[in-house]
């Protein structure tokens, strides 16, 4: 037979409505799996609902025996209108939908919302808050990353690694709590400036933090990096060339696991990164074992900027002293007649954004970020478009699995670090 | 705003110039980008208009029809070589204009970002896919199809990505799209639990006829919306609100 | 069907003349008590959770099941991801309506007895995801029998959520069980609510009103969409 399709037994009902469902003729599966004897392909559906997916990733794979030979990506299991939602907020309330695109790395997404906004508006923000977000963001690629290694190494067949980066990721989860409430969905930024200044002591727990894990990375590290299961699993599976990967629009580690060392806070950067002193790693195969060793390394070298940030972390304010973006302070407000036009108008109206639009791109965990807003004016947006970059990363998936045997497939998938909130937005 | 050329937002008293002590524009507005001048120079009569908008992005207007041509050029011309895809999207800006298409190109060999539009009218959404530049293309572009309704030639698989394939009830991005959808959420509901996923494992199987047959919903029951004709024309007469005017109860 | 009886020892270890039984020398060899509290013991102490997980609390229920927060402590130590061997569906996130039938789907391949545990805002009431995509409480779908409210919840929440999962199985009484969790086989697949009940459920509220007004669904409104407005 040619195509096997297995029929799950839940029977359907005509009264389900039968009316729009694809007309008959070429799209009905058992037209398909009429015999032909000459091969032996089946059909195997992986997802939506499946723990190796990270998330509702749902893949068809049609195998030759244990071999790949073709593979077609469904998304958009998890098509919750953002971009659309965003065009009925207003310009500071979309930042609470930003963390829930990518809820690996909110503060990641809460500061790229903002710095779009806030160049697209022209507004410069104060010397403390940019290095508060960059704080932010270095610590979010950890928190990130530390999520991947974890749900990486399970899809290894290692446990222990999870609980380790769980516990390391506890103590991110605490950070975020003290300076915004809460542990995943932060909604940190506001255009111009941050949400409050941070709580007294929090830089001291994020150094802690960054002093103890590199301890714990070294751990996690002798289980994985040299395990002879792990790299017999990882080495030269899911190769793609550098050629390819820059064609396929990879980007972050996926890319540079290829050799090409593309990284946004390197080639165009943004807040000062150019001062900042770190390395950008590549791989060299650009196979599932590079993609490992460059977030590792990433994650060594955020907690080396954090390290940096950490000492120049000046005083002063957080938010711009700007009437079109911040409330004024409560002192003002009560004294100051201008002060209170301009608090009446922001709460009632919202932030004002001039017409225009801009394409900021950032440096996310999983690959370059980008955030288009086009504002008309008004005070909602009239395009609030992100460049996910897990959405193109995925869409390489079939090239990178196609040839290879079935078991390969999870690697590549835990390889390429998708979120399925930013992929199906 | 705008460097040369007629902006679409160039008339517009915007809250910018009332306030303009507060805006601080980065300086080296009109800084030169080395691309520009060489592409306006090669397609003359492709090359419609070019702005730089907030502070240093540069953004070329082309014509849709030379549009493939042109980012072909920008592509392999090795003194430019935007190799990298960064994304393609597309914005409606409603009240009946066309739809604009948006190639945000960046070249990794000379750190350089371009931005490509073309304006597709609603009448004709048709453009040609760059899926044969960049493969990065593919999805991005069955996003635009499926969000805007848009249709690029010569694209390998142009079928709803985020979707439901069998989905009825129009592209959501579109500005003529109510937020909730345009069926009732009773009839949302069953409709989204009669889908059987089984029936798509491969669609591209199905052949080149493969045509959902999906009934538009201004076909079938539900409760379309009535579009509104009158209502974008009569804003359009209008002034834009002055920044000074009582606010528009449905903007706040 | 008698609600007590009594649990011999088995006649090997009661019959062989060994001295005491379980609680020591001199205690009696058998217990009484109801069926319905041992099953109900049983049942409670060794839930296997079906995780669900989409969205942000797919992610919180990972560090529930993690080490700070051991969710193995109240017998879930085995999160079964197939629904076959599941007691209890946690739906964690956002539900899209493309995901809907995948969800029924898998509610109707869990045996009975099953429980349903909607953790977070979105799978609740659809949180603040009030658009064309989005299923407006899974309750539409699926019977629920636990809301943890949060966006997302915490682990505790969570954890505590599925105590109270435990609580109600405390209460059940087998001669009740029956008729509480009887499906209708002809019901499989489709949705739990009718069309009037899923309207009254996913009626908007809140500043979401704002927003269906916004789209033109109520009538005698005047309204300016915001694709309306002129640059």
């Amino acid at each position: 037979m040619s195509k096997k399709t297995i029929e799950l037994e839940v029977s359907r009902t005509p009264e389900m409505g039968m009316d729009f469902r694809p007309a008959p003729g070429p799209m009905q599966p058992v037209d398909l799996a009429e015999p032909d004897l000459q091969s032996e392909r089946m059909l195997i559906n992986v997802g939506p609902q499946h723990p190796a997916t990270h998330g509702v990733l749902r893949l068809v794979l049609e195998l030759d025996g244990e071999t790949v030979v073709r593979c077609v990506p469904h998304i958009g299991y998890l098509h919750s209108s953002f971009e659309k939602l965003g065009e009925y907020r207003t310009w500071n309330q979309v930042i609470p939908l930003t963390d829930r695109m990518d809820y690996l790395a909110p503060l990641i997404y809460n500061c790229a919302y903002a710095m779009a906004v806030e160049k697209m508006m022209g507004v410069e923000v104060t010397e403390r808050c940019k290095i508060t977000r960059v704080i932010m963001m270095e610590l979010d690629r950890i928190f990130s990353h530390l999520l991947w290694l974890g749900t990486w190494a399970i899809d290894v067949g290692a446990f222990t690694p999870f609980l380790y980066a769980f516990q390391q990721r506890e103590k991110v989860y605490k950070l975020h709590e003290a300076y915004t409430g809460a542990r995943i969905t932060t909604s940190a930024t506001r255009i111009g400036g941050m949400m409050s200044d941070m709580p007294e002591g929090w830089d001291v727990g994020v150094r802690k933090f960054i002093n103890e894990l590199p301890r714990t990375m070294d751990e996690i590290e002798s289980l994985l990096s040299h395990n002879a299961i792990h790299i017999g699993r990882t080495q030269g599976v899911g190769v793609i060339s550098a050629e390819d990967a820059i064609d396929m629009g990879l980007s972050g580690p996926n890319l540079r696991a290829t050799g090409v060392p593309y990284d946004v806070r390197k080639d165009r950067p943004y807040y000062d990164y150019e001062t900042y002193e770190f390395e950008v790693p590549i791989g060299e195969y650009g196979d599932c074992y590079d993609r490992y060793m460059v977030r590792l390394e990433e994650i060594r070298q955020s907690c080396r900027i954090l390290h940096q940030a950490l000492d120049r972390l000046p005083e002063g304010p957080m938010n711009v002293d700007d009437p079109r973006v911040i409330l004024p302070s409560k002192t003002d407000l009560m004294n100051d007649m201008e002060s209170m036009i301009h608090h009446f108008k922001l709460v009632m109206e919202g932030v004002k954004a001039p017409p225009g639009e801009s394409h900021f791109s950032v440096e996310g965990s999983k690959g370059e970020l980008g955030m288009y807003v086009v504002s008309d004016g008004g005070s909602k947006p009239v395009r609030w478009r992100v460049r996910p970059p897990s959405f193109v990363n995925l869409a390489a998936i079939p090239q990178l699995v196609e040839g290879g045997l079935l078991a390969d497939v999870i690697m590549v998938n835990a390889s390429l670090d998708i979120v399925l909130g930013e992929i199906d937005r | 705003m705008s460097m040369e050329g007629g902006s679409g937002y160039k008339d517009v008293p915007g809250p910018a110039e009332e306030t303009g002590a507060l805006v601080s524009m980065p300086s080296g507005l009109e800084r030169a980008h080395a691309t520009v001048p060489v592409l306006k120079e090669r397609f003359e009569d492709a090359f419609l208009r070019h702005e730089v908008v907030a502070g240093d992005e540069h953004v070329v207007f082309v014509a849709r029809d030379r549009l493939y041509e042109v980012l072909q050029w920008l592509k392999t011309d090795p003194d430019h070589a935007y190799n990298f895809l960064s994304d393609v999207t597309a914005v409606d800006y409603g009240g009946g204009r066309p739809i604009q298409m948006v190639y945000q190109l960046y070249s990794i060999p000379h750190r350089r970002v371009l931005r490509v539009k073309a304006e597709v009218p609603l009448s004709d959404l048709e453009v040609d896919s760059v899926v044969p530049l960049w493969s990065a293309a593919n999805w991005l572009e069955r996003e635009v199809y499926d969000m805007f309704g848009v249709r690029f030639r010569n694209h390998p698989d142009l079928r709803r990505i985020l979707m439901p394939e069998v989905y009825a009830e129009g592209h959501p991005l579109r500005k003529d799209f109510p937020l909730r959808g345009r069926f009732s959420r009773a009839e949302q509901t069953r409709r989204a639990l009669a889908q059987a996923p089984e029936d798509y494992y491969i669609p591209s199987d199905f052949g080149p006829g493969r045509d959902f047959q999906v009934v538009g919903w201004q076909e079938v029951g539900g409760e379309p919306v009535p579009v509104k004709e009158g209502s974008a024309q009569e804003r359009k007469a209008s002034p834009p609100p002055a920044s000074g005017s009582p606010p528009d109860p449905t903007r706040s | 069907m008698s609600d007590t009886t009594s649990v011999r020892q088995t006649p090997s270890a009661a019959g062989s003349g060994l001295p005491g039984g379980i609680f020591g020398e001199g205690t009696p060899t058998f217990l009484t008590t109801k069926v319905d509290f041992v099953v109900n013991w049983a049942r409670r102490n060794s839930l296997w959770p079906m995780p669900f997980g989409t969205a942000c609390c797919a992610i919180e229920m990972m560090a529930s099941a993690a080490s700070n927060n051991d969710l193995a402590r109240f017998g879930m130590e085995r999160m079964s991801f197939s629904p076959r061997q599941a007691d209890v569906l946690i739906c964690a996130g956002r539900v899209p309506y493309k995901l809907a039938p995948v969800l029924r789907r898998i509610w109707d391949q869990m045996p009975q007895p099953k429980w349903a545990v909607s953790m977070g805002a979105c799978a609740s009431s659809g949180g603040v995801f009030d658009a064309y995509s989005m299923v407006q409480g899974i309750d539409t779908i699926i019977p629920v029998d636990v809301y943890v409210p949060g966006c997302p919840p915490r682990p505790e929440a969570l954890i505590y959520g599925l105590i109270m999962i435990q609580e109600k199985i405390r209460g059940e009484t087998l001669g009740q069980h029956a008729r509480n969790r009887a499906e209708d086989p002809a019901a499989v697949g489709r949705p739990r609510a009718d069309a009037a009940e899923v309207e009254a459920l996913s009626h908007p509220f809140g500043n979401s009103t704002n927003q269906n007004r916004a789209s033109g669904l109520v009538p005698g409104i005047p309204t300016v969409r915001p694709g309306d407005r002129i640059p």
